[in-house]
């Protein structure tokens, strides 16, 4: 009862949520101070340095806990090869992003604009994994296109 | 087109073409193996990216600060976003409220950096987000026939 009077808890997973909104929408503003001083290949160096820690704690966790339920040989190798692929055009893509703010793209414009990969997510979906699309995605798509022209306006 | 422009369309090409392969990924694997490898990828990444890059003396602390708090920023983010489904958020609702991220940004710049947005471009930057959540929002699933 008591408890009831003092409150509901914000569930977990919207806690989550908006820290992850904090790390990655300061992310962009780290990324132009950075534009300032280093070229792209550098900072792709120097970012890895950043996710090194979590990759320690991260391989540590995997270790610890072993092949999780339903994964087999088979089924690792294949998905440890789309997580790799998915590594490297991720980072290829962070240096594309940064090279994008140190040719004079602007944070609050730049970030925007590449924030809007899921076009092309749902895009690839559609054609090779048969996704259907809602219609709201499909007005997505469509505002997509509408900010692209008026950032390059 | 300006260059920063086809630089930006580059990376979101690229980061789309990731949300399908993370797809295939973790249908095989846990979010967390699936992590890990693409950490590992980055440092491969890096070691060819190694015999490009020019480093030289004298680059400003604050300049390596931010790029190596980028790395750590990126990646915490990444794994936040694996909590954030893991503690039983709709991955409708937790992506779109994460494909907020980009207004924090546009407010941070404004704010720190003193950057000043056009009407148009404004205009642009609130539709991109908004044009972000809709494409987040899963589609209803097919009814049967």
């Amino acid at each position: 009862m008591t408890e009831k009077a003092g409150g509901r808890k914000p569930p977990l997973w919207l806690l989550w949520s908006l820290v992850t909104i904090v790390l990655w929408g300061t992310w962009g503003l780290v990324s132009k101070i950075a534009s300032d001083g280093v070229d792209a290949y550098v900072n792709q160096l120097l970012f890895t340095l950043g996710i090194a820690p979590l990759l320690v704690f991260v391989g540590w966790k995997v270790a610890r806990q072993g092949p999780g339920p339903g994964e087999t040989a088979g089924g690792r190798g294949r998905g440890v090869f789309w997580a790799f692929l998915t590594g490297i055009l991720g980072g290829v893509g962070n240096m594309a992003y940064f090279e994008a703010m140190v040719k004079g793209g602007k944070a609050s414009v730049v970030t925007p604009v590449t924030a809007l990969f899921p076009m092309v997510t749902v895009l690839l979906a559609l054609i090779f994994l048969k996704e259907r699309l809602g219609r709201v995605q499909w007005i997505g798509l469509g505002l997509a296109f509408v900010a692209i022209y008026l950032l390059n306006a | 087109m300006v260059v920063w422009l086809g630089y930006a369309v580059l990376a979101l090409v690229l980061w789309g073409i990731t949300g399908v392969t993370q797809k295939l990924s973790t249908n095989r694997i846990s979010s967390e193996r699936s992590f890990l490898w693409f950490c590992w990828a980055m440092v491969a990444l890096s070691a060819v990216v190694a015999g490009l890059a020019r480093p030289h003396w004298g680059l400003a602390p604050l300049v390596v600060v931010c790029s190596v708090a980028g790395g750590a920023l990126n990646g915490l983010g990444a794994w936040t976003s694996f909590r954030a489904l893991e503690s039983g958020g709709k991955a409708s609702i937790v992506i779109s409220l994460i494909s907020l991220f980009p207004l924090l940004t546009v407010v941070l710049a404004i704010v720190f950096l003193h950057e000043r947005l056009t009407w148009m471009q404004g205009a642009g930057a609130v539709a991109a987000i908004g044009a972000a959540i809709l494409l987040s929002l899963e589609a209803p699933p097919k009814a049967e026939a």
